[in-house]
């Protein structure tokens, strides 16, 4: 426990979440713009946890999103990952409104990808594509719990590049809603 | 499989190498380094930094024009596999390689030569008009006179003793 704390805290992320590091990332940006020498602490991307505020890059009315719950991985979702997450600034008029709690997929992350071609990727920001609203549990019929598929975008367009990650992930119809695929 | 080329120093990026970063107006910047990535990060332009082929191809200091390019130029229409073909590519990517660098020595020879010419004819002129500098005062150099007269029969005899 002691050991998995230290690393957390040598990669430059709080336990307190997002905020911490959001803010420290700001300080390292705007350290970078000043200098741009070897000083400047060169900015480790890393997971989308808890609190880390995303990009809605699709029509479904959210704008910006802020990660509560990674639904994939220990440390964090990463790109192609899908997460739970809170509306925090939305379009007047649109399907998904402030506040809500939605499912999304991570289309654009910061953090490298890397490919079955050795080679790796990385974004300029981290985007999500709304998939899904959460709803009350419902049970199945026979009384199991209901499997999810968020695979169906709540919105009709995708903006800015999509990866082709997506396909392994069976977000086909995203990647048919996009505008250009990497 | 497909070699590209680095964004910041033009050099090919193998399979396994590297990483793309890819803005949000889908384009794509490859990187064969983190040498590359991070001098693209500081926002530094390939055209100033001296290392980099870019800079050296515009200012002139390697090769640039030259049919032996034209052989690397992306092709977009795949090629059906003909084993012959493959052979002879794989030939003459060596010679092409060859022949290139062959060129590009000699485009650098050239661009140095007048450079070295001129070296020397300013290392003459210097040796000619400023040698008092470095001469100790009351030495002489070059090639001294000595008035030799014949006395043939003083070294016979000295000769014979």
């Amino acid at each position: 426990m002691a050991t998995a704390l230290a690393s957390r805290l040598s990669k430059g992320r709080s336990l307190l979440g997002g905020l911490c590091n959001a803010f420290s990332g700001l300080m390292n940006s705007s350290n970078g713009m000043m200098n741009g020498s070897i000083l400047s602490q060169q900015q480790h991307r890393s997971f989308i946890q808890m609190g880390t505020i995303l990009k809605s890059v699709d029509n479904s009315g959210a704008k910006e999103v802020m990660c509560i719950q990674s639904l994939r991985g220990k440390k964090g979702a990463r790109l192609g990952d899908i997460i739970v997450g809170s509306v925090k600034d939305a379009i007047p008029k649109g399907k998904v409104k402030k506040g809500m709690v939605v499912y999304g997929v991570v289309v654009r992350a910061a953090m490298q990808k890397g490919r079955a071609d050795g080679s790796q990727v990385r974004f300029d920001d981290n985007a999500v594509v709304v998939v899904g609203i959460k709803e009350k549990k419902k049970k199945n019929s026979d009384g199991s719990k209901r499997k999810f598929e968020y695979n169906q975008p709540t919105g009709t367009r995708v903006f800015g590049p999509v990866p082709h990650e997506m396909r392994l992930r069976k977000q086909l119809k995203i990647l048919t809603l996009a505008q250009h695929i990497v | 499989m497909r070699l590209v080329k680095c964004w910041f120093c033009s050099s090919t990026i193998y399979p396994g190498h590297g990483i793309q970063f890819v803005r949000n107006d889908a384009k794509i910047f490859r990187f064969c380094r983190s040498k590359c990535h991070k001098n693209f990060k500081m926002k530094r332009n390939p055209r100033k930094v001296k290392w980099t082929k870019a800079f050296r191809a515009a200012h002139g200091k390697d090769m640039t024009k030259d049919k032996t390019f034209e052989f690397e130029k992306k092709r977009n229409r795949p090629e059906r596999y003909d084993r012959n073909v493959t052979e002879n590519t794989l030939k003459a990517i060596k010679k092409i390689d060859k022949i290139r660098s062959a060129r590009e020595a000699k485009h650098i020879e050239n661009r140095l030569k007048p450079n070295k010419q001129k070296k020397f004819l300013d290392d003459k002129k210097e040796h000619e008009q400023h040698i008092h500098l470095v001469q100790a005062p009351g030495s002489v150099t070059g090639k001294i006179k000595v008035d030799v007269s014949e006395k043939k029969s003083v070294q016979n005899e000295a000769m014979e003793e």
